[in-house]
C-alpha cells in the first residue's frame, strides 16, 4: 500500500523519475557498447571479415576454446574448494562464523590487482612455496608465468563469489530438516547427499554461473601471471588494441566474447529467472 | 563426513588468508624483487611510496575519481530506485534487467568501447570520462544495494508520519531519508570501492595526468615488480579490513549496549 | 440521540472493481466513545479503519467528522491519531521526538512541544524511557509511546489497528486497562479493531461485527451476547448451542426441538404455527434440572473438560448436539457416559431467525 493513494496505471511518474538513470545508461553506456559492434564491422572496412577470420583462423578458435575451459576448470575448483567452507561458516558457532565471515568477506572486496600481487610473491621463485620445494631437495618449481599460475590466482580471486553464494543457500535451511532426516534414520552423509545439497542446489548453480561469467571476461590475472603462450580473451582483446591498434579484430573478438557470456546468463535465465543471480 | 567437510572448510578458509596477509610484511622488506621470506626489514619502501609523486598523484586521483563516481551514481540511481521498487508501470521487468546489464559486459568490452566513445567526444584520458564511464559501471551494484534497502522499508512509518500531520515531502524529508540513509551509505561506498580498485577501463582510457592507482599497480607489476605495489597493497588491505571489520565491532557492541531494559 | 461525532454513510470499497471489500457500510458513534470494529480477517474491518485513516479512497459513500466531510480530504491533513499493529515508531527518534513529531508538524513552539510530550509520555507511564529509542524498549512500551505519540496532538479520533496482537497474554490484559482508562480520561472517540472477541467484550461501549464487508450487528457488548441477530455474531462472540426450533405455538411461547420435546420460549406474537426458528442457548445457561423445572432435556455426556471453576460438558440430545458449561463444583461427579437431566430459564435464550439445512440463513 502506499502513503499516498498510487497514481492511475499508465501515469508518468516512475518514468520521470527513471529518465535520468535511463538517459545517462543510454549515452554513456549502450552508445559504446554499440560502438564495439560498430567497429568489428567496419574497421578497417565493412564487412564481416573478422568474424569470418575468428571462425576459421586456428589462433582466435584456441584462445575460446582456452579460455572457456579455463573458466570450466575454474569454476569447478571454486566448487570444490567453496563448498567446504561455506558449509562449515554455516555450521560453525556464530563467533567462528563471523571470523570465518570477515575472512571471507575481506578476500571479496580486496581489489584483484593485490590479489594477483600476493600470488606472484607465493608463487615466485624466491617465495615461500618454492623455498619449501627445493629445502625438501627438489629442483626449483618454475611456477609463474603458466596456466597453472593463472587458474591458481583465479581460483583464489573468485572464490569469494561462490562462498557467499553458497552460504546464502546453506545458511536458510531451516535446521529442523536434517534433524528430521536423521530421526527417520539417515546417516550423516545421507543427510548430506540428499537433503543439504539438493537444497543448496541453486547457491551451486547460481555460484558456478557467476564465476564461470566473471572467468570468462577475466583480464587483469592472466596477464600479469598467466602463459605469454596460452593467453585468455580478454588479455588477446587487450592486446590488439595496444599493441596493434586493431580496433576491427580486437572489437568483433570482444563481441563474440560477450555474446557467449550473454549466452550463459541467457541459459540461466530462461531455466531460473536472472533476479535469481542477485538474489 | 561432516567432520572432514568441516577440517576441509578450514584449510580452505586458510587458502583464502594467506595471500591476504603475505603483502603485509613484504612492504617491510629491504628486497629489491620479489622474495620470501623478506631478507631484511625497513620501512624504506613506505617513505619511498609517500615521497613520490609517481604513486601519490595517482593515488589522489583515485580518491578523487572514486568520490566523484560515488556522488554520482547515488544521485542518479536514488530516483530510479524509488520508481522501480514503489511504483507498478509496463516494462518494469526489463527496466530491472537493463540497469543489471552492466553487470553482465565483461570490462574488456566496455574498454574499447570506451576508449572509441570518450575519443569522439573529446573525453578521452581526462577525469570527466573516466567518472562517467566508471559512474555507468557501478550503477548496477548502487541500485542492487539500495532497491534492497528500499525494499526492507516499513511503509507503515511513513503512513504514521502522514497520520501524525507530515506532507508527503515533509514524510520523505523527516521519516525516510533518516532511516534509510544507511542505504544511500552502503551504495555510495559500493560506487566508491568499484571505481576506486576498477582496472582494466581505467588502463584504457586514463591518461599521464589523469592516471588511476590501479593503472600505475598493473604497469609497475607488469614492468618492474616495484617494491612499493607490496606498500600499497598493503594500506589497501587495511583500509579493507578497517571497511569490514568496523561495522561488525559495531553491530556487536550495538547489540550488547541496546537490549531492552526494564 | 446526541448528535453523532463521527458518520460512516453507506462507504463501499473495491479494489479490482468486481468484488467488494466493502459494501455499504452505514455507522453512527458519538463523541467520546469506544466503539470495537470486530471480526474474522477479511470482513471489511481493517479496510473501514484504512478509508477513516485516509490511506485507502472509498470507492463509494462518505465519511463525516463533527458534521464535516472528510471523504476526500489527504491523510495528512485528518488530524486522526492512529496506532498501528506494529506500533511503526520512527527507529531514528527517541520516544520522545516520537511523541514530539505530530508537534513539530503542526509548529509547535519547541519549549511548548517538549512540554506536552512529557506530559503525555507521563499519562502512559514512560517518562523514565523518555531519552531510549524504540529498539531499546519491550513491546509492551513500544505500545505505550505509539499511543502517547497518537494522543499528544488532541486528536478528532483515535484508530487502533489490532495493537495488542503481538504481546502475551497478561501484558495484553494490562494493556486494555491502560488503553481504556487514558480513553476514558481525556474521552476521544476511539475505535479499535480486532478479531479478539474476549477483548472486545471487555474494552467496548459498542461493538460492530463485520463480516464480508457488511455490518451483521452494532450493539452493546451485553446485546451482541444475549441478542445476536444471525447465527454468525451468535458463533462469532462466545460459545453457543444454536438449536432448530419449530415454533408449535407462538402466541403462548411453545417450540418443539428435535431430541428435547417442546420448549418455552418469549413470545412470539407477530408468527405463525409451524414456523422455523433457532435458538440460541449459551451453555452457561443450562443447569441441572431441580425440581418442578421447565425446559427439560436428557442429555447423554460423551466428553467432559474440567476446568477448575467450571466444566464443559459435551453430549448430545437424541439428534441435536449440546454443550453445556456448569459451575465446578456442581459438575464434580459427571463423567462421560453419564445421562443428566439439564434445564434452562426460558428467559435466558434467545431467538433468532432459522438457520437453513445448507447452513444459510435467511436474515
Amino acid at each position: 500500500m502506499s502513503a499516498v493513494p498510487a497514481p492511475a496505471r499508465g501515469s508518468l511518474g516512475p518514468w520521470l523519475l527513471l529518465a535520468p538513470l535511463m538517459v545517462f545508461l543510454a549515452v554513456f553506456f549502450v552508445v559504446p557498447l554499440a560502438q564495439v559492434a560498430v567497429m568489428s564491422v567496419s574497421d578497417p572496412e565493412w564487412g564481416l571479415g573478422h568474424y569470418a577470420e575468428i571462425a576459421t583462423d586456428g589462433f582466435h578458435l584456441r584462445v575460446l576454446a582456452d579460455t572457456f575451459f579455463t573458466a570450466l576448470v575454474v569454476s569447478f575448483c571454486c566448487l570444490l574448494l567453496g563448498f567446504p567452507l561455506a558449509y562449515a561458516m554455516a555450521a560453525a558457532s556464530p563467533g567462528w562464523a563471523a571470523v570465518m565471515m570477515v575472512v571471507v568477506t575481506m578476500s571479496f572486496w580486496t581489489s584483484f590487482l593485490v590479489r594477483t600481487y600476493a600470488w606472484m610473491v607465493l608463487l615466485g621463485t624466491r617465495g615461500p612455496i618454492a623455498r619449501v620445494v627445493e629445502w625438501l631437495g627438489f629442483a626449483t618449481p618454475e611456477l609463474l608465468f603458466t596456466r597453472f599460475s593463472s587458474t591458481v590466482a583465479m581460483t583464489h580471486i573468485l572464490l569469494p563469489y561462490m562462498v557467499l553464494s553458497l552460504y546464502g543457500v546453506l545458511k536458510r535451511i531451516e535446521p529442523s530438516l536434517p534433524r528430521s532426516a536423521a530421526s527417520l534414520g539417515a546417516t550423516p552423509s545421507s543427510v548430506i547427499r540428499h537433503v543439504v545439497l539438493p537444497l543448496a542446489a541453486p547457491g551451486i548453480v547460481n555460484g558456478l554461473t557467476l564465476v564461470f561469467v566473471l572467468c570468462l571476461g577475466f583480464y587483469v590475472t592472466p596477464i600479469l601471471l598467466g602463459s605469454p603462450r596460452e593467453q585468455m580473451v580478454a588479455g588477446v582483446i587487450g592486446q590488439q588494441v595496444e599493441e596493434f591498434l586493431a580496433f576491427g579484430e580486437a572489437s568483433a573478438m570482444a563481441v563474440v566474447l560477450l555474446a557467449s557470456t550473454l549466452v550463459v546468463l541467457g541459459l540461466y535465465h530462461r531455466r531460473f529467472g536472472l533476479d535469481r543471480l542477485w538474489g | 563426513m561432516r567432520l572432514a567437510l568441516i577440517l576441509l572448510g578450514a584449510v580452505v578458509l586458510a587458502f583464502v588468508a594467506t595471500p591476504l596477509l603475505i603483502v603485509v610484511p613484504m612492504s617491510f622488506s629491504t628486497a629489491v624483487s620479489l622474495e620470501f621470506p623478506p631478507p631484511g626489514w625497513w620501512t624504506g619502501y613506505y617513505a619511498a611510496y609517500f615521497g613520490d609523486a609517481r604513486w601519490t598523484k595517482p593515488t589522489l586521483n583515485s580518491l578523487g575519481i572514486a568520490a566523484a563516481v560515488a556522488v554520482l551514481t547515488v544521485a542518479l540511481v536514488t530516483p530510479a530506485t524509488f520508481a522501480v521498487v514503489r511504483h507498478r508501470f509496463v516494462g518494469k521487468g526489463l527496466v530491472n534487467l537493463a540497469l543489471m546489464l552492466p553487470l553482465a559486459v565483461p570490462h574488456i568490452v566496455m574498454a574499447i568501447g570506451y576508449y572509441a566513445f570518450l575519443a569522439d567526444i573529446q573525453l578521452l584520458q581526462t577525469f570527466p570520462g573516466i567518472i562517467l564511464a566508471h559512474t555507468a559501471l557501478s550503477v548496477p551494484m548502487a541500485f542492487l544495494v539500495l532497491s534492497a534497502n528500499l525494499k526492507g522499508f516499513d511503509r507503515g512509518l511513513e503512513r504514521a508520519a502522514l497520520s501524525l500531520g507530515a506532507s508527503p515531502a515533509r514524510t520523505f524529508l523527516h521519516v525516510t531519508l533518516p532511516v534509510l540513509w544507511p542505504g544511500f551509505a552502503a551504495a555510495a561506498l559500493f560506487a566508491f570501492v568499484q571505481s576506486f580498485d576498477e582496472t582494466v577501463v581505467a588502463l584504457f582510457i586514463s591518461g599521464r595526468d589523469t592516471e588511476t592507482l590501479p593503472r600505475k599497480m598493473f604497469d609497475s607489476i607488469r614492468t618492474t615488480a616495484d617494491p612499493v605495489i607490496a606498500v600499497v597493497s598493503t594500506l589497501l588491505f587495511f583500509a579493507v579490513a578497517v571497511l569490514v571489520i568496523v561495522p561488525v565491532l559495531w553491530r556487536a557492541a550495538s547489540r550488547r549496549r541496546l537490549e531492552p531494559r526494564p | 440521540m446526541t448528535k453523532p461525532y463521527l458518520e460512516l454513510q453507506g462507504l463501499s470499497k473495491s479494489y479490482d472493481g468486481r468484488t467488494r471489500a466493502l459494501d455499504g457500510v452505514d455507522l453512527t458513534a458519538a463523541k467520546g466513545e469506544f466503539i470495537t470494529f470486530l471480526g474474522p480477517s477479511g470482513s471489511g474491518k481493517t479496510t473501514t479503519l484504512m478509508l477513516i485513516a485516509g490511506f485507502e479512497a472509498a470507492s463509494a459513500g462518505e465519511i463525516l467528522v463533527d458534521g464535516a466531510p472528510i471523504t476526500h480530504v489527504p491523510p495528512h491533513k485528518r488530524g486522526i491519531g492512529i496506532v498501528f499493529q506494529n506500533y511503526a515508531l520512527f527507529p531514528h527518534r527517541t520516544a520522545l521526538g516520537n511523541v514530539m513529531f505530530p508537534l513539530e508538524m503542526r509548529k509547535v513552539p519547541k519549549t511548548q512541544a517538549v512540554e506536552k510530550a512529557r506530559a503525555m509520555l507521563a499519562l502512559v507511564g514512560l517518562e523514565r524511557l523518555a531519552e531510549r529509542h524504540p529498539r531499546e524498549m519491550s513491546g509492551g512500551q513500544q505500545q505505550r509511546v505509539a499511543l502517547a505519540r497518537a494522543l499528544v496532538f488532541d486528536p478528532a479520533l483515535l484508530l487502533l489497528d489490532e495493537p495488542l496482537g503481538a504481546l502475551d497474554k497478561n501484558l495484553r490484559e494490562q494493556l486494555q486497562i491502560e488503553i481504556k482508562r487514558i480513553q476514558r480520561s481525556l474521552g476521544v472517540t476511539t475505535i479499535f479493531v480486532t478479531h479478539d472477541q474476549s477483548e472486545a467484550m471487555a474494552m467496548s461501549d459498542r461493538i460492530v461485527v463485520f463480516k464480508g464487508g457488511r455490518i451483521q450487528q452494532a450493539g452493546t457488548p451485553l446485546e451482541i451476547y444475549n441478542r445476536p441477530v444471525n447465527d454468525f455474531v451468535a458463533r462469532f462472540v462466545g460459545d453457543s448451542n444454536l438449536l432448530p426450533l419449530l415454533l408449535t405455538d407462538p402466541t403462548a411461547g411453545i417450540g418443539e426441538i428435535a431430541g428435547i420435546g417442546p420448549v418455552r420460549v418469549p413470545a412470539q406474537p407477530g408468527r405463525k404455527a409451524g414456523e422455523a426458528a433457532t435458538l440460541l442457548l449459551r451453555p452457561e445457561g443450562l443447569g441441572l434440572a431441580g425440581e418442578g423445572a421447565i425446559n427439560t432435556c436428557r442429555m447423554q455426556v460423551e466428553t467432559v473438560v474440567h476446568y477448575g471453576d467450571s466444566a464443559l460438558l459435551v453430549g448430545h440430545a437424541g439428534q441435536t448436539a449440546l454443550r453445556a458449561r456448569l459451575p465446578g463444583l456442581v459438575a464434580q461427579g459427571i463423567t462421560s457416559n453419564m445421562e443428566i437431566v439439564l434445564s434452562w430459564n426460558p428467559a435466558s435464550a434467545h431467538l433468532m431467525p432459522a438457520v437453513m439445512r445448507d447452513g444459510f440463513q435467511n436474515s
